[in-house]
């Protein structure tokens, strides 16, 4: 399968370990100027690798999440030293459990975009061949896991299809009739899922997964490229972990918000941080710009 | 045998080095660390008991019906001990002590101060209190109260009047103060030098009016932050936090506790019925009530 962008074209360990590193860092951190830049990158590179589907995940799913996430928490958390008013209940609506519940509505938010980048990027060929020799079964089992839900959707439209044309529809006749259809296609795709996952499981074997000195066949190498890549992530993730135990990027909202001064130093994590989130951006725009130029400059020369 | 085995054995060493380091992290709250319990000097063990602000109705739920069944009041037991109190004011648990002694001990200090008058059963069923005879206690867990104290009044049944009363009312933490290492990271803000957070104050409440109700309305009024939570079990509400000091945030005994007239209703604070120039107080306890000299009404 062609790579999606630049960066899914890297190495599979500079892959992981830089969604190794957002995702660790945006579940941790709380500061809102680390969530805005963990969201905001999210958002953008899903829709460089998603396009249109991106968009309309983001407005039809993430959207609604994040106001429900935002709304619940005050509702539910009544903590926090400015109170605004008195909900029904008779408890008090805080400032602070407003503020965290943004806060938290944000990071899942931003969390399941960065998921989506991940699954476009971390093929499972690349999963597998990161962690097939160092954990084989559990990263067989993973990756099928992941697969899973995919191909079972794929399969079930087979089958509806199928047993649409044999007229046994979901969506004709009577309710029992149509209850009674369902459960066919259920039982159906029950007995494909177990058999393939048999299937899965013995054509694997009989090529030898997991043996010792098995050797598997990939189009990765570690180039100068990786390499360079490698070092950034390292340096930039070193980095961050350094302000955060630092507390540059500690932000407190119970019961009183307070927020780590915005020295030099700390505007300089963020940066940091913000460099980090945004890095296969810039090295897909940088290649797209090299592209049009050599084109432009390939276009000119045929004149 | 170790090339084939290696992977397994340094999985079984990462176990166990995880549980190792799981006991000796023990918990969050403070003193827990370390390898033996006995280590702790200076803090609470994880006790099954309740939080103490319920402690109120709750520990009375340890299969504890003796005072019910002995049915009428007795003498205390070591009135000679009255004088240890003041010696070991907070309780302070020594070394080598399981839980279930310390709370023991705790309830010899608190119980040796002569404040816990037992439940009286046949002074609260003459009141017109539905006590069960299988379990000692009415539908809400609640055990006799002891004689010449108020009964609870379910607070659906409570009918507020027009009359105006006016009652006493102070919210004090100062029991934090001697514990300020236990209390939770950020916490510390909030306290009050003093420990005072509301300074006794008269308030005016309508006739069939609870505690539960004039705290309300007093934080309010005060711009007081109050967290409470409806607990159907008790019948009452449950204060989980005032002016952002909640229960637990000062070891894991701790919690909101009240005192009517220098007595801990052994009930919620929305079942105390108040009567004209009543004092309440709400004070923090970090020691299941025994630094605020409430132990007795978790029934323990």
């Amino acid at each position: 399968m062609a790579n999606r962008d630049t960066f899914s074209g890297l190495h599979p360990l500079v892959n992981f370990l830089y969604f190794g590193l957002v995702l660790l860092f945006g579940m941790c951190f709380m500061h809102p100027a680390c969530l805005i830049i963990s969201l905001a990158s999210a958002v953008a590179y899903n829709i460089y690798l998603n396009g249109r589907r991106a968009v309309r995940f983001q407005l039809m799913f993430v959207l609604p999440m994040l106001l429900l996430a935002a709304v619940l928490n005050p509702a539910f958390n009544h903590q926090g030293a400015t109170i605004l008013t008195y909900l029904p209940s008779g408890n008090p609506l805080t400032l602070e459990s407003i503020l965290y519940g943004l806060a938290a509505a944000v990071m899942l938010c931003a969390v399941v975009t960065w998921f989506g980048c991940y699954n476009a990027v971390m093929t499972s060929d690349k999963f597998v061949y990161l962690f097939g020799r160092v954990i084989p079964a559990l990263s067989l089992v993973l990756s099928m896991t992941l697969r899973f839900v995919p191909k079972f959707t794929a399969q079930l439209k087979v089958v509806t299809e199928a047993q649409q044309c044999i007229g046994r529809s979901t969506s004709d006749g009577t309710l029992l009739q149509r209850l009674k259809n369902a459960v066919t296609i259920t039982s159906i795709m029950l007995t494909w899922a177990l058999e393939n996952a048999i299937e899965t499981a013995d054509s694997m074997k009989s090529r030898g997964y997991g043996l010792p000195g098995r050797t598997a066949f990939s189009i990765y190498r570690f180039d100068d490229r990786d390499r360079a890549a490698l070092l950034w992530l390292g340096f930039c993730g070193f980095f961050i972990c350094c302000g955060w135990l630092a507390g540059g990027v500690s932000f407190r909202y119970y019961p009183t918000v307070v927020c780590a001064p915005a020295t030099p130093l700390n505007i300089c994590f963020f940066a940091v941080y913000l460099a980090l989130c945004l890095t296969p951006l810039l090295l897909n725009i940088k290649e797209d710009l090299v592209w049009t130029k050599l084109r432009r400059e390939g276009s000119e020369a045929n004149v | 045998m170790w090339q084939k085995h290696k992977t397994k054995i340094i999985a079984i060493c990462a176990v166990l080095i995880v549980l190792a380091g799981a006991f000796w992290y023990g918990g969050s709250a403070p003193g827990l660390q370390g390898w033996t319990a006995a280590d702790n000097t200076k803090t609470d063990n994880p006790v099954t008991a309740p939080d103490p602000a319920q402690a109120t109705q709750t520990a009375e739920q340890n299969g504890k019906t003796q005072q019910a069944e002995q049915g009428e009041p007795q003498e205390q037991d070591k009135p000679d001990d009255a004088t240890a109190k003041p010696e070991q004011p907070a309780a302070k648990p020594q070394d080598n002590l399981t839980p279930a002694e310390k709370v023991a001990a705790a309830a010899e200090i608190a119980g040796a101060a002569g404040q816990a008058a037992p439940g009286s059963e046949s002074y609260s069923k003459e009141q017109g209190m539905q006590i069960d005879p299988a379990t000692g206690k009415d539908q809400y867990n609640t055990d006799p109260v002891p004689e010449g104290k108020p009964l609870p009044v379910e607070p659906e049944n409570a009918v507020i009047t027009d009359e105006a009363y006016t009652c006493t009312m102070s919210i004090s933490c100062a029991s934090i103060l001697e514990h300020m290492d236990w209390l939770a990271d950020g916490k510390a803000e909030l306290v009050p030098e003093d420990g005072v957070i509301l300074a006794p104050t008269e308030v005016t409440f309508y006739g069939g009016e609870s505690v539960f109700n004039v705290l309300q309305r007093v934080c309010k009024q005060n711009k007081i932050h109050m967290e409470f939570m409806n607990t159907p079990m008790y019948n009452s509400a449950y204060i989980e936090g005032i002016h952002n000091l909640y229960e637990f945030d000062c070891g894991e005994l701790s919690g909101w506790m009240y005192s009517v007239n220098d007595w801990f209703p052994n009930y919620g604070c929305s079942r105390y019925q108040l009567s004209d120039g009543d004092v309440i107080c709400w004070e923090y306890t970090c020691d299941l009530g025994v630094d605020v000299n409430g132990f007795y009404s978790t029934g323990a």
